[in-house]
């Protein structure tokens, strides 16, 4: 299992500069200037636009602006050209928001996922599992951005009982779960409704094709109670390829924070990769770039051990 | 249950497809909206840039049907002269990713070896990457434009299908059919395009039917982000953002264009439901 992980992270490494190189290439093949997005115009005259572009690197060479821009990444010293300070500082305050609202929709998503699944698998083609069925190919149809506004406009507009932007009140700090609890609400439903059809999907077909199994008829003939059989053989089971798609629909979930962030004004990491790349802020570009790569190649690798771990006949090496 | 049809026999997958209610609503939608597109300029009931200030946020109903935008300009004319935009971003973008994918796959299935190590090594890489944040770079970058839209919405959107098809590829290549066509002397070329790749057209249907929905709906949120398709030109996106500074007062100026988004991906994504059953329920599409 450790050389499995080991070989994995190896083969990560390719992955990870290749996503580095895609996106530097495009940086350097843009027209523009991001000098020009820095100053305003009245100030052209006055401010030596030539040591600025010193002070940012962007006088040299391409190549080695690559290795210095890699070089401070991985050391945590690369600056916004934007805001002069740290880009992992930005990383880190941005990357609070994004996580509270991702987690609890992934975990809204799975609560509510298990249940409906199961009960739609047990009793296949009936009304109860069309009607599942119905409402998850509705669900996969929605345009975040699109629920997002009907939500603004019933929940905060008609009925006032929501904000509809910001993650906490303007007059607190921090993140307690009593200040941002209504600030959480609407996007962490829209988030949540984004994965949350897919994931039915796959844990129901899961379940159904675990319900022939000859193990659950052992399970039954032993005397189990239907409840037990269902929990612990079949639902355990069923989890199995449900894993592998949690860590597809990371991806999902990062898509839908750009979309949702910048609709209820999150502070978070979505908005901040639109805005660095709006405002040609090279240095927030790459970074958000490979964290997302980052969390995408984790969650896969993370999927495939946990694969390992509830199935014990699958082995890597 | 149509258990006495062989699934291969091409009656009985047009019969299960008519039977599935869902995929013919789906396809009558569908139907539908294609018909709104290339019908714009006599359907519209109003030019679609013509501004009005005297029906300047006008509701629903009366001379507007859908209501009035900011500038008095009909929401509903506006909207059918999107689906123009949005449905052929959608196909055109799923013919790259599609074309791209087939010949991937087929390549990488067919042949084997180090052509397949490197193809899904690539593949493997763009499935790794955050695509999103790199469509969203790519065009704020090099400024939104639709030809860079719907390449690079086709662009990041093959390896699905490229992996589907190199997995038919890799099975049927063993089968004797590819070996008898291979001994009367056909070339490879031959044997993918004219032997395989006909067995093959119902996963690549599937494919696309399905890949059109997504590129809509990717379409749709780009340009709501203002990094897709830019006023003037309508798309189903850009009214929405378009909109959304009046939807405390005017909720139809972003509300009705962005439910024709819902309705063209549900309609893409019932058809494509449909043919998987129809053709073979338990393809893993």
């Amino acid at each position: 299992m450790q050389r499995y992980i080991i070989r994995r992270l190896l083969q990560a490494v390719p992955i990870m500069i290749g996503v580095t190189i895609i996106t530097f290439g495009m940086m350097v093949l843009a027209p523009g200037d991001p000098i020009s997005l820095l100053v305003s115009p009245e100030q052209m005259g006055t401010t030596d636009v030539g040591v600025l572009r010193a002070q940012l690197g962007l006088d040299k060479p391409w190549p080695l602006q690559y290795t210095s821009t890699m070089t401070a990444l991985v050391t945590g010293r690369l600056r916004s050209f934007r805001e002069r300070r740290p880009v992992s500082e930005m990383i880190r305050e941005a990357l609070l928001p994004t996580s509270v609202l991702a987690i609890i929709a992934l975990v809204l998503a799975i609560a509510l996922a298990l249940p409906i699944a199961l009960a739609s698998a047990l009793h296949p083609y009936t009304p109860l599992d069309h009607g599942v069925t119905v409402f998850s190919l509705l669900g996969i149809s929605l345009p975040g951005f699109w629920f997002a506004l009907v939500l603004i406009l019933v929940f905060t507009d008609r009925l006032r009982w929501l904000p509809a932007s910001g993650i906490r009140p303007v007059s607190t700090m921090g993140y307690r779960p009593v200040d941002i609890w209504p600030y959480v609400i609407m996007p962490t439903v829209v988030l949540c409704l984004s994965i949350l059809p897919f994931l039915v999907r796959y844990t129901r077909s899961a379940i159904i094709e675990n319900l022939g199994q000859e193990y659950v008829l052992v399970a039954h003939s032993k005397g189990l109670s239907r409840g037990r059989v269902m929990t612990r053989h079949v639902l355990r089971n069923s989890l199995i390829p449900v894993v592998t798609v949690l860590g597809l629909l990371i991806p999902v979930l990062l898509s839908g924070s750009v979309v949702v962030e910048t609709i209820f004004a999150i502070p978070g990491i979505g908005r901040l990769a639109l805005q660095g790349a709006l405002s040609r802020d090279y240095p927030v570009v790459i970074t958000t770039t490979v964290l997302g790569a980052v969390l995408i190649i984790a969650s896969n690798l993370l999927a495939d051990i946990s694969y390992a771990f509830l199935d014990p006949r699958i082995r890597y090496d | 249950m149509a258990v006495a049809f062989t699934p291969s026999s091409r009656r009985s997958v047009a019969y299960r497809f008519g039977r599935n209610q869902r995929a013919l609503l789906g396809a009558v939608v569908l139907a539908l909206l294609v018909l709104m597109a290339l019908g714009a300029p006599r359907l519209a009931p109003y030019p679609p840039d013509v501004a009005n200030f005297e029906h300047r946020l006008a509701p629903p109903g009366g001379a507007h049907l859908l209501g009035a935008d900011h500038l008095g300009r009909d929401v509903l004319s506006r909207t059918i002269w999107a689906s123009r935009t949005s449905l052929s971003i959608g196909f055109l973008a799923t013919v790259i990713a599609v074309t791209a994918g087939v010949l991937v796959g087929a390549t990488s299935g067919y042949f084997g070896g180090w052509p397949d190590v490197a193809l899904m090594r690539v593949t493997d890489m763009v499935l790794a990457f955050p695509v999103f944040f790199i469509t969203v770079m790519f065009l704020a970058l090099f400024g939104p434009s639709i030809p860079g839209l719907v390449l690079v919405i086709g662009a990041t959107a093959w390896p699905p299908t490229a992996r589907l098809v190199r997995a038919e590829f890799l099975r049927m290549r063993g089968l004797d059919f590819v070996a008898a066509a291979r001994s009367l002397g056909a070339s490879e070329v031959r044997v993918m395009a004219r032997h395989i790749l006909p067995n093959v057209v119902a996963v690549i249907v599937i494919s696309v039917t399905l890949r059109v929905g997504v590129s809509i709906l990717a379409e749709a949120s780009l340009s709501f982000l203002g990094l897709g398709v830019q006023p003037p030109t309508p798309s189903w996106g850009n009214l929405v953002a378009d909109g959304r500074e009046y939807l405390r007062s005017a909720w139809w100026v972003s509300l009705f264009p962005g439910s024709f988004v819902f309705l063209s991906v549900m309609a893409f994504n019932l058809l494509g439901d449909g043919l998987r059953d129809a053709f073979d329920p338990k393809m893993k599409v």
